[in-house]
């Protein structure tokens, strides 16, 4: 893999706001590239200076290996698809998607209609060329505006929260669609966006970002089961957290975990790094489990008190209560044939597995 | 009820005396009051046939429309600067730009002729006429394009910055179409404002009389009274005319742009 795009040591500042802290970021070619992070965190700064909207304070930004300093946002290999969309309303369907042709030298004119309608082909809206654009429907601009963007191949697409607007129902379709156009056309896309779910499923690297800085730079599904400090497992999915405390840090770690006892994990276990002394385990919802009537495990046990249960349909969450753990610990369950929905002050057995922790400093 | 009452009443009182004018530009008698004796159009042809009056057309046209011209330039720089995030002193800045809005026409006036002839010493022109039509336009222009470029996406810029346009370019193809609307209102609104200011005209004036300053010395003649009220018909019906385009466009413009109607002068 061929890296595209090089940021090293970009900081950024707005007067006292110091909005980037010392970013050193690559990506690769043909890579689906993801910005995550809450409001705030600086992600559509970053994506910002990647496409030329604002000036770095301190440090670089390399696309295909030439620096960007003073090179203004028109004349960067990379177009961008805003979070308004910003389609043109006094043009066409057409006239929106040609606009970029304009300044483009080397593509004879009467080559131009046919480019236009191949790009609406390829987001779906072939013939929608003579439609005002005022007049689409949020999905259609969207269309729109990645075809706008896509028809003058550059390097890298650039999208802004580009389905925040969309419900539901449409914002899974676009996933989709921007998948599979990603790898049909093979350039590298830059998403930013704060849903964590819609960065799983598209990616194939996520950053997640907090006050400027990157947390963590992983593929959807280290990030996701090894994450390497509390604020990122927390804004991935869902995770319960027990205190612990680390008796010994070599090759493998020795924990004395509360509620769950003594146990000993590998060092991959503890992404983030483990030292001795008091710390945090982390273990997601689904890891845990129920041991219901009739059922039986070779994983350990312990005792715990239904206190809150929210069923889902396919699933069910139980938040429990164990001896030793002050928060209650939440579990979700598969309702599979023959398994009751237990109710609240049940007592039952919670199953966990040592292999499912992971150490947080 | 009585708010209805009150509310009739007092369109009356502002459009009845209106009224008169187009009533006595086709009445067939010099002297101005009822009861009506017959129906003539002779003042309307007195009108066609008047040279002085065509010159001081003439003259309140080329000051209107260069006055509309300049302050609709110098509004859009203003709303365009408005419009951008951040720059120091913004709020100052468009509060002092506004007041010519507030100012009293007959303080400009003496104090315009006090700068153009004793301090810059220059001859009493049309072009002092323009100048001073432009100080008091000008803010009208800003608080109509400042609408305008307000309900514009600041992303729309970005965008034809992104697909390869340069910041000018960018102006001329995107947003310089999508404010057209208010440019035009801005310019029918200054160029009526222009076109009927009596007090500074009045003051400001060379040889060459305006059309207000010249209606103004046909009053002396009892005479000329009803060529007086023709040509003030005409004058109504065309502000109408010029007043129901500009904001039409104004709000075809808002719709266009997807924004909200905050409200213009009409």
């Amino acid at each position: 893999m061929k890296p595209l795009i090089e940021l090293t040591g970009v900081q950024k500042f707005y007067g006292d706001y110091h909005a980037l802290r010392d970013i050193d970021l690559t990506i690769n070619e043909g890579e689906f590239f993801s910005l995550l992070g809450p409001s705030g965190c600086g992600k559509t700064t970053l994506l910002r200076t990647i496409a030329g909207f604002e000036g770095v304070s301190e440090g670089s930004v390399m696309i295909g290996g030439k620096d960007m300093d003073g090179v203004s946002a028109n004349l960067r290999p990379t177009n961008m698809v805003f979070q308004s969309y910003a389609i043109f309303p006094h043009l066409t369907v057409a006239e929106n998607v040609a606009f970029g042709l304009r300044k483009r030298k080397d593509i004879a004119k009467s080559d131009r209609p046919a480019m236009v309608e191949d790009a609406l082909k390829m987001v779906g809206l072939a013939g929608y060329g003579d439609r005002a654009a005022h007049a689409l429907s949020g999905g259609q601009r969207q269309r729109v505006a990645l075809a706008r963007a896509l028809i003058l191949k550059p390097k890298v697409l650039l999208l802004d929260e580009p389905l925040s607007a969309l419900d539901k129902k449409m914002r899974e379709q676009m996933q989709v669609e921007l998948i599979r156009l990603q790898r049909h056309v093979g350039i590298t896309f830059i998403l930013v966006t704060h849903d964590q779910e819609e960065a799983l499923v598209m990616s194939d690297r996520i950053a997640v970002m907090f006050e400027g800085e990157i947390g963590q730079l992983d593929d959807p599904e280290t990030l996701y089961r090894r994450p390497k400090s509390k604020r990122v497992a927390e804004f991935i999915g869902k995770m319960n957290f027990l205190p612990a405390e680390v008796t010994s840090a070599s090759d493998v770690i020795a924990l004395d975990v509360a509620g769950l006892g003594k146990c000993e994990v590998p060092q991959e276990q503890a992404p983030g790094g483990a030292t001795v002394g008091s710390g945090v385990v982390g273990i997601r919802p689904e890891s845990l489990g129920i041991l219901f009537e009739g059922e039986t495990t070779d994983r350990q046990l312990v005792d715990a008190v239904v206190d809150e249960v929210v069923y889902y349909g396919d699933m069910t969450y139980y938040d429990v209560r164990i001896a030793g753990v002050e928060e209650p610990i939440t579990i979700s369950m598969k309702n599979m044939i023959g398994r009751p929905v237990l109710d609240k002050d049940d007592q039952t057995q919670v199953i966990w597995d040592a292999r499912a922790l992971v150490v947080m400093p | 009820m009585s708010l209805r009452f009150y509310t009739i009443a007092y369109l009356v009182f502002l459009y009845a005396p209106i009224m008169l004018l187009p009533i006595f530009a086709f009445n067939d008698a010099t002297i101005i009051a009822f009861p009506l004796s017959g129906f003539t159009t002779d003042w309307f042809g007195e009108l066609m046939t008047t040279k002085a009056l065509h010159d001081a057309v003439g003259n309140s046209l080329f000051i209107a429309l260069t006055t509309a011209a300049l302050s609709t330039c110098l509004g859009m720089c203003a709303a365009r600067a408005g419009a951008m995030p951040h720059f120091r002193f913004k709020a100052g800045i468009m509060g002092f730009v506004m007041l010519p809005l507030v100012l009293p026409e007959i303080i400009v006036a003496v104090s315009l002729l006090v700068v153009a002839v004793q301090i810059l010493g220059l001859g009493l022109s049309n072009w002092t006429i323009i100048a001073a039509h432009t100080l008091i336009c000008t803010p009208f222009s800003i608080a109509i394009l400042n609408g305008a470029f307000q309900n514009l996406d600041p992303s729309l810029e970005e965008a034809a910055l992104d697909l390869g346009e340069s910041r000018w370019s960018a102006f001329w193809s995107v947003i310089f179409p999508l404010v057209m609307p208010g440019v035009i209102s801005s310019f029918l609104i200054a160029f009526t404002i222009s076109l009927d200011e009596f007090i500074i005209a009045f003051f400001l004036t060379g040889a060459n009389p305006t059309m207000p300053v010249y209606i103004w010395s046909l009053l002396r003649f009892p005479a000329s009274l009803p060529v007086v009220m023709a040509l003030g018909t005409i004058l109504v019906a065309l502000s109408i005319l010029l007043l129901t385009i500009a904001e039409i466009l104004r709000r075809r413009g808002i719709a266009k742009a997807g924004g909200k109607d905050t409200g213009g002068f009409l």
